[in-house]
């Protein structure tokens, strides 16, 4: 019994916890924006696209976050650039902006190496985060649930129907450019919680899983944060245990969380659907389904 | 000085990005208290109007007044509301009835956008007023076409705008919630609104349109539904598009009379003569079917 409360005897482990909880709530919360305005591939890329600015703050002598989250804010400016001139496809603009940022920040990383290594920046690690680090990290989610909180109704209307925003006055440049913002932001917080490669996971999964469980968005936000920050919470702890990545533990335990709702959820689950159709095929008479029964 | 309410559209050119000229030199006026409709084919510019007159994209010139103001000044009234094309939503949306019309009191809210009793008040009152009041918990997604349009039409008098813009209401609607809907847009008119209706559904103008503009590319007429819905006005803007259906050229006999009945969804009519026959657009090619008919009256 006792061995279960040891990684809380250790302080790294206690904050690896904690941040792990909060990041993973706050980019669940953004994840409802980002999954139904249909962003998750602009969110893959932006959590890569901030990687020079990592190496270009410790340069110049910034804290990290700026640097990348201005490397984010110019990565998405480039890529509505691009796609205006080139007329390109989004996924094609995207592919080429958000690789060319990546591979620019691995050779400044490679050139100039900063306090955080590559391996940290691309797979986390959080067991290892310094002090001003999570200060840093606390900066940004604070900042994000604040705004989140007070603008997520007007997000709510620019994701759902971005004519009638702007007809009724809502400034909707502003509201692209600050979804946009909030996306880069979160992506440098959970960067050193779970690297480059799955910040993706944390942006789209819990949105996802939150989805397919309520009918209302504001339902679905809180089922999605709560989701992300228990994952982050469980994910970090059960790391300790299987010695695992961190990152690692909590995406996996997140797809775990969104495979077990894919098919028991009360409405939209694969198991419900699969049961109201044989309902309404039974109800029919002279079904061939009627008559085999419930063999299946 | 109060301004009327008005739509003043002088002299509009609107190019797209990519250099394609959309509207060329268009104008009109709406008078308060009118319904109006815009008609024209596919691609004639319905859509684009729509969009000029609600400031999404900036004439390269001309201009356009809403009582007297211009859009952009407009927009802080919230004068203008726009009732989109079924496909233009995202049916899948995790919103319900109710979130969707109060959405229509956001720009009357505070900064956080908190309902307040007056915003509840309008939203039962023009739900009620659509029909949708027992609806008002469902997803979106789960309603019938013409439900899903009195929904949209709730949002815009929740919202409570003076100018209404409806683009094609009536596509994949049924007849009686097409009648519903023309009855409210007949009372929001004595209210003195201006309604404007996109549509290249030509058979229902008339039933409800007071005042009729014409586009193809340009506005070809506008003007009081008599003056503008001419045989002349309507070859013009639907060019060789419009389909035809000539009763003196079709196997419809003299011995039919008046007892034809014309069914149409205004793609191609179906014709039935007299006795129920199903009638064809041209005899050419069905001498056989002429010869029988008239054998079987004995002519
Ligand atoms: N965003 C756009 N970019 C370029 N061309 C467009 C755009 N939107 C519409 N068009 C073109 O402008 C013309 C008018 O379109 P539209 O106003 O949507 O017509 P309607 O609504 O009458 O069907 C069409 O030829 C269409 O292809
Ligand atoms: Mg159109």
């Amino acid at each position: 019994m006792t061995d279960l409360l040891t990684p809380f005897e250790y302080d790294y482990m206690l904050k690896a916890i904690l941040v792990s909880g909060l990041i993973g709530g706050v980019c669940a919360f953004l994840s409802c924006f980002i999954t139904l305005k249909g962003w998750s591939l602009m969110g893959d890329a932006l959590s890569h696209a901030v990687v020079p600015g990592v190496s270009l703050a410790w340069i110049v002598g910034l804290p990290f976050s700026v640097g990348a989250f201005i490397a984010g804010i110019l990565a998405a400016l480039t890529m509505g650039w691009v796609k205006k001139k080139s007329g390109l496809r989004e996924d094609a603009v995207i592919g080429v902006v958000f690789t060319s940022w990546f591979a620019l920040g691995l050779l400044l990383l490679s050139l100039y190496p900063s306090h955080l290594n590559l391996k940290t920046i691309i797979f986390g690690n959080i067991l290892a985060i310094s002090d001003p680090d999570i200060l840093q990290v606390l900066i940004i989610a604070g900042i994000s649930i604040i705004v989140l909180t007070m603008k997520w109704r007007d997000l709510l209307l620019y994701c759902f129907d971005e004519a009638h925003a702007r007809a009724i006055g809502l400034n909707t440049s502003f509201l692209h450019f600050l979804l946009l913002a909030l996306l880069s932001a979160t992506a440098v917080a959970a960067l050193q919680t779970v690297g480059a490669c799955l910040v993706v996971a944390m942006l789209v999964t819990p949105g996802a899983t939150a989805y397919l469980l309520t009918d209302r968005f504001g339902k679905m936000l809180i089922i999605s944060t709560v989701t992300g920050a228990l994952c982050g919470v469980c994910g970090a702890y059960a790391s300790y245990f299987i010695n695992g990545s961190t990152g690692g533990c909590i995406v996996v335990l997140q797809t775990l969380v969104f495979l077990l709702v894919l098919f028991l959820a009360p409405k939209h689950g694969i198991l419900s659907l699969r049961k109201l159709r044989r309902q309404t095929t039974q109800t029919m008479p002279q079904s061939r389904i009627e008559k085999s029964g419930c063999a299946s | 000085m109060i301004q009327p309410l008005a739509i003043e559209v002088s002299n509009v050119t609107v190019a797209y990005p990519n250099g394609h000229i959309a509207l060329r030199d268009a104008t009109f006026t709406l008078q308060q208290g009118t319904i109006s409709a815009l008609v024209g084919v596919n691609g004639s510019g319905k859509s684009t109007l729509f969009k000029a007159i609600m400031g999404f994209v900036k004439p390269i010139s001309g201009s356009v007044l809403l009582a007297g103001k211009t859009v952009e000044e407009s927009r802080k009234t919230k004068l203008v509301a726009y009732v989109p094309q079924t496909e233009e939503v995202d049916w899948t949306f995790p919103v319900s009835v109710w979130d969707v019309v109060m959405m229509g009191r956001y720009g009357h809210m505070n900064f956080l956008r908190i309902a307040s009793a007056e915003d509840k008040r309008m939203v039962n009152e023009s739900l009620a007023r659509v029909g949708m009041t027992e609806f008002k918990d469902r997803q979106i997604g789960e309603l019938s076409g013409g439900q899903k349009k009195r929904v949209f039409l709730a949002r815009a008098l929740a919202q409570n705008g003076q100018i209404i813009l409806l683009d094609e209401p009536f596509t994949g609607v049924d007849v009686t919630t097409e009648e519903a809907i023309i009855e409210l847009l007949r009372a929001l008119r004595d209210e003195g609104r201006i309604i404007l209706v996109s549509t290249h559904n030509l058979g229902s103008v008339p039933e409800f349109c007071d005042h009729v503009v014409l586009v193809n590319r340009t506005v070809l007429a506008s003007g009081p539904l008599e003056d503008v819905f001419t045989e002349d006005n309507l070859n013009r803007a639907f060019g060789g598009v419009l389909r035809h259906f000539h009763f003196e050229s079709s196997t419809i006999q003299d011995h039919d009379g008046k007892t034809v009945k014309l069914l149409t969804d205004d793609e191609r009519p179906l014709v039935f003569g007299k006795d129920g026959h199903l009638e064809y657009k041209d005899r050419f090619g069905r001498e056989e079917l002429v010869k029988k008919r008239k054998e079987e009256v004995g002519e």
